[in-house]
């Protein structure tokens, strides 16, 4: 566990050194802070309306969906510039030599790669839970639906760290890195909306929406920690972490 | 401690290597000598289980590189062409970064980074960013790197290669001190180098191990060893003239310089040598050096690969 955690460590420190910590953090918090002012006097002027116009009022849970659902959209973003540099910066600098010569198995630096993003991802998050904060001090929402939707956010995020992780170990280009990650998030995004229209029905549209990352979010959101949801995250992370140790074992053969 | 057997590499239509083979005994320094593009890196990456081998094998301190990759890198210093530094670092950390990769225990970790700092002097640097150091304490840093933990084997790949003369000397200087406590292996273009520093040579061309011994071995195999250098105080002429005749002796050429003549010698050196320096004694030449011609590493190096 050592060599990992020295691998984690290292990243994680480099990642705040360099300006690219600071504008993430920056952009996603600014973002998330816009978001929620926009919600919430949305959400006073509604609050004001109903009882007039005959309607119910609008919930914090509601407001806290809201926020979740946006946040998740911009570190969708995001994701991509944390992991770009794991393994295609270390191969343009040729730094991947110290790891591969390390007395290490190229799963502890997978591992340890995984672990740094994870956590800066865990750090970011806890950053933004200021928000909710905010909803628990001057408001009564579900503190659990709080707790859940961090949770199903946070697993979300490390299976597309994950994923992030596999592209960028095969390339040197960090900008490759970033936009095939991209790519490949926005995809399995919206693979949940267009399942519909692209598989015609039946099991294969089943098949195509358990794959889709949005649809175990929900399940989340609603306050439900669900096995088929939490194992599809595990898995899926298992999954590219296990490509990824793949790629770097293989590119010693070539 | 090195064994390298019928090591095979192909790049696509490239080769590489082809049946490299060496054997490097503990406490050692053997320069490997060869021209751009002849399979140094090739061979070091391989060594060090960086790439793998389309057939042979690699062996570090006992240890197979494929078979036991852990064990074997953990006895292993790898500095690569291409210095792997972290521009993002302070040189500390980044020492410190290169130990506990390496697994230094815990306790001795202080002293290791210490260590290897001070014999490459850079107690001066040790708190600046390595991105901002000079070429020459780049390279000096990814030295440290590659000693910290104290490795058996090092293999430096070019380890002079960008730095300026006062520096190449101090470099040849710590490399040569490090030589009982470890066994090494460095690649090099620069003859003069190799010939200075190490022990033993292997010449690579073309991914083929052309030629392996101690720098007299090549010379001596590169002229079969009979070539006598001959510097008398007089009458150059009529010496040539005596030694001719004498049984063994094969051919003489009198030099550039009329006091010198070289000598070749067909048969057992020694009982001709004594007659030569009979003859020599009693005809009144006045003998002033009589040696084995050796040819400079150049002459051997370009012969080999030509």
């Amino acid at each position: 566990m050592g060599p990992v955690l020295t691998i984690a460590k290292r990243d994680i420190t480099a990642f705040f050194a360099s300006p690219k910590g600071a504008a993430l953090f920056w952009f996603f918090l600014m973002m998330i802070g816009l978001f929620f002012h926009s919600f919430i006097s949305t959400y006073v002027e509604l609050e004001q309306q109903a009882p007039a116009m005959g309607g119910q009022a609008p919930t914090l849970e509601q407001l806290l969906r809201a926020l979740v659902y946006n946040s998740h959209f911009i570190l969708v973003l995001l994701i991509p510039g944390f992991t770009m540099a794991a393994f295609a910066e270390e191969k343009r600098a040729q730094t991947i030599r110290m790891l591969q010569t390390a007395p290490i198995t190229p799963f502890q630096i997978v591992l340890g790669k995984f672990l740094a993003s994870a956590g800066l991802i865990g750090m970011i998050l806890l950053a933004s839970a200021v928000y909710p904060g905010f909803l628990i001090k001057f408001g009564n929402p579900d503190v659990g639906l709080v707790l859940t939707s961090y949770l199903g956010l946070f697993l979300l995020m490390c299976s597309q760290v994950s994923f992030g992780l596999w592209v960028s170990s095969m390339t040197s280009n960090q900008f490759m890195a970033f936009i095939f990650t991209l790519f490949g998030l926005l995809l399995l995004m919206i693979l949940n909306w267009i399942a519909p229209n692209i598989t015609g029905g039946g099991v294969l549209e089943t098949v195509t929406k358990y794959i889709a990352s949005t649809e175990h979010l929900d399940v989340f959101l609603k306050g439900v920690v669900s096995v088929k949801s939490v194992a599809y995250f595990l898995c899926f992370i298992a999954t590219f972490l296990f490509f990824t140790n793949v790629v770097l074992d293989s590119q010693r053969w070539r | 401690m090195i064994e390298v057997n019928g090591l095979t590499k192909t790049w696509g239509q490239i080769h590489a290597l082809n049946e490299v083979s060496f054997k490097v005994e503990k406490g050692q320094i053997v320069g490997f000598l060869g021209a751009n593009g002849a399979g140094k890196t090739t061979t070091m990456d391989i060594l060090c289980g960086c790439i793998g081998a389309d057939a042979g094998s690699a062996k570090v301190a006992g240890y197979d590189i494929t078979e036991e990759p852990l064990e074997a890198k953990r006895r292993l210093g790898y500095l690569p062409d291409v210095p792997p530094l972290h521009l993002d670092m302070i040189v500390e950390e980044y020492i410190e970064y290169a130990a506990r990769l390496r697994k230094v225990p815990r306790t001795e970790l202080k002293k290791r980074i210490d260590y290897s700092l001070d014999q490459l002097n850079l107690g001066d640097v040790r708190k600046r960013l390595v991105g901002n150091l000079s070429k020459g304490y780049r390279q000096r840093v990814a030295l440290a790197q590659a000693i910290v933990h104290d490795p058996d084997v090092l293999v430096l790949d070019e380890p002079t290669e960008g730095l300026d003369p006062n520096q190449i000397v101090q470099i040849r200087e710590l490399i040569r001190s490090l030589a009982g406590r470890h066994t090494i292996i460095l690649s090099s273009h620069i003859l003069s180098e190799v010939q200075n520093t190490c022990d033993h040579i292997i010449i690579i061309h073309k991914g083929r191990v052309v030629s392996q011994g101690t720098y007299e071995q090549l010379a001596a195999s590169m002229q079969g060893g009979n070539v006598y250098r001959l510097r008398v105080a007089r009458n150059a002429d009529k010496l040539a003239g005596e030694v001719r005749p004498l049984n063994g002796v094969q051919n003489v050429v009198t030099g550039s310089d009329p006091t010198e003549l070289e000598v070749t010698i067909n048969g057992e050196p020694d009982a001709v040598l004594d007659q030569l320096a009979a003859k020599i004694v009693s005809g009144g030449f006045g003998l002033r050096e009589l040696a084995l011609k050796t040819k400079s590493l150049e002459e051997v190096f370009f012969q080999l690969t030509k």
